[in-house]
């Protein structure tokens, strides 16, 4: 029994979090009292129309800003207490690469920052470069570099100091469908290696589906949780998957449940 | 296919071109003062070139002595100068409040004429290879902390988050973020001060100097007519000490910071 409550005990817990923004006619509810759990190596996704609040929430969770009121605990203390505890790895809508470094630095930038000695910073590199198959353009600037290389630079960059949470925040929307399909896959490989708890967010359902275990599903004005799909699929997700007729009938309930809002 | 054949005839050729049409006009231009017209003191206008650089190669040891004195000077202030833009900038970049309370005074200081504050300085140092580095360093910290302040601030607010993401130290954000994104504001400042800091150091020779471009060109300046040529080519060494700070400043760029977007070879390859 008290064995049962402990492995229960939420990695990501948001307690009715609320979130305004003060505007120059009214306030804007960018969030309205969301709460949610997310369990310790869970892949969930935040999906929503533009204006739902999806990346605020996923802001809030990475303390890189304050709700208005609510709590947000994360395995157990704060967020901002994660955050300085270097719990987070973040990867952003675009890479973000620093253009001064050759990807092999761009990697090893949090590393760093953590005080690795420079021969683990090198091997820790090669290992994430193998992992996300750009070995070879390890000495290359970002600049040469097509998007989805660069957005997988910035994965092994999340990857590198081993977070025990990764927020990924619509990584692959500025991608053309075959790269974005290609990088699910890769995702859910190195995810499945590392197992680690990911929130990402997103606006595709194919996408929200194929990659969770559950979604989490966001209503526009004012942002709130309007329903969480569990997804049945089982592991691991395969590409003939995206062709079968779970993987429809699931997108099709979600698309619903937006219809109805 | 052959780049540097290209190179050679998309960049040089051009420019070769219209720099011989331009001493071409010039020289026909004076020619025309002189003979057609017959102006007054017409050679101390538009002198003929072959006359300018003669005199420039009968001039050249005390020119290339002359111009290094200046150039050393000219180059001291500058450094002074820049160390003094770089940390005000840096400064400002880390609070509003010091911002708030520096930057009127950096604009007004650069109101004051140099032409003014060229002798008071001088009145106070007493040394002319002094007052010489300090007005070159007074009109170059203004450019560079300018753009160094708006390069410390050109790094993207996602490039910030992800320092704060990783709980990264202040320093370590200077260090490794705002210090490389901002070395092309730095550069672009450097560039604009560097020929500033040679016109400055020539201000003060030209109000008096034991030695410099700007004494000799002030002493062919009296000699008059007869030293015409003399003066011009000290006129020419000056803007060619202005270029040649200029280019230094440019290499050095190159050497510092060559992931700029401009200095990219091969920008499709994909």
């Amino acid at each position: 029994m008290t064995e049962k409550a402990v492995t229960m005990i939420p990695e990501i817990e948001l307690d009715r979090v609320s979130m305004q923004y003060p505007s120059a006619h009214s306030d804007v509810l960018a969030l309205q009292e969301v709460s949610l759990n997310i369990a310790k190596g869970e892949f969930v996704a935040l999906l929503g129309p533009s204006g739902c609040g999806k990346t605020t929430l996923l802001r809030i969770m990475a303390d890189l800003i304050q709700p208005t009121s609510g709590g947000i605990k994360v395995a157990g203390k704060s967020a901002k207490e994660a955050r300085l505890a270097q719990k987070y790895g973040i990867v952003f809508q675009n890479p973000v690469l620093y253009d001064w470094r050759k990807v092999r630095h761009n990697i090893t930038l949090p590393l760093e920052l953590m005080g690795v000695k420079k021969a683990g910073r090198y091997r820790k590199a090669e290992e994430l470069l193998e992992l996300v198959g750009l070995a070879k353009f390890a000495d290359k600037y970002p600049w040469q570099l097509s998007g989805g290389m660069q957005q997988r630079v910035a994965i092994a960059r999340a990857l590198a100091m081993e977070p025990e949470i990764l927020l990924m925040d619509e990584p692959f929307s500025a991608l053309d469908e075959f790269t974005r399909e290609r990088l699910n896959e890769e995702l859910l490989s190195i995810w499945s290696k590392v197992g680690n708890t990911v929130v990402f967010v997103t606006h595709s359902i194919q996408e929200a589906v194929f990659l969770s275990d559950r979604v989490f599903i966001l209503s526009p004005h004012p942002g709130r949780l309007s329903a969480v799909a569990e997804i049945p699929l089982p592991r691991p997700r395969t590409r003939e998957m995206r062709n079968g007729e779970v993987f429809f009938r699931l997108i099709a309930q979600i698309r619903d449940r937006f219809e109805g809002v | 296919m052959n780049g540097f054949g290209n190179l050679l005839r998309l960049r040089f050729l051009p420019a070769a071109v219209w720099g011989l049409a331009l001493l071409a006009i010039w020289e026909a231009g004076s020619w025309f003062l002189l003979k057609v017209l017959q102006v007054r003191m017409a050679q101390s206008k538009l002198p003929y070139i072959h006359e300018v650089v003669s005199a420039f190669g009968r001039y050249g040891s005390t020119l290339l002595k002359e111009g290094w004195v200046t150039l050393a000077n000219a180059g001291l202030g500058l450094l002074l100068g820049a160390t003094a833009g770089t940390l005000l900038a840096v400064l400002m970049s880390a609070s509003q409040w010091m911002e708030r309370l520096a930057f009127p005074y950096a604009v007004a200081s650069q109101m004051v004429p140099i032409l003014g504050l060229a002798p008071i300085v001088y009145g106070i140092v007493r040394d002319d290879q002094w007052a010489r580095i300090i007005i070159a360093g007074y009109i170059t910290f203004f450019p560079v902390a300018l753009n160094m302040l708006r390069g410390l601030r050109s790094a993207h607010p996602s490039a910030l988050e992800l320092m704060r993401s990783y709980a990264a130290k202040p320093w370590s954000v200077y260090w490794k973020l705002r210090f490389p994104a901002s070395l092309p504001g730095l550069f672009g400042g450097l560039k604009i001060a560097a020929p500033l800091a040679v016109t400055g150091a020539i201000l003060v020779e030209l109000m008096g100097a034991r030695n410099g471009v700007g004494v000799i060109m002030l002493r062919n300046l009296y000699y008059g007519p007869s030293h015409v040529y003399m003066f011009w080519s000290t006129v020419v060494a000056g803007a060619l000490l202005g270029v040649l700070s200029y280019l230094t400043m440019s290499v050095l760029e190159r050497l510092a910071a060559p992931w700029q977007p401009e200095f990219r070879t091969k920008g499709g390859d994909r």
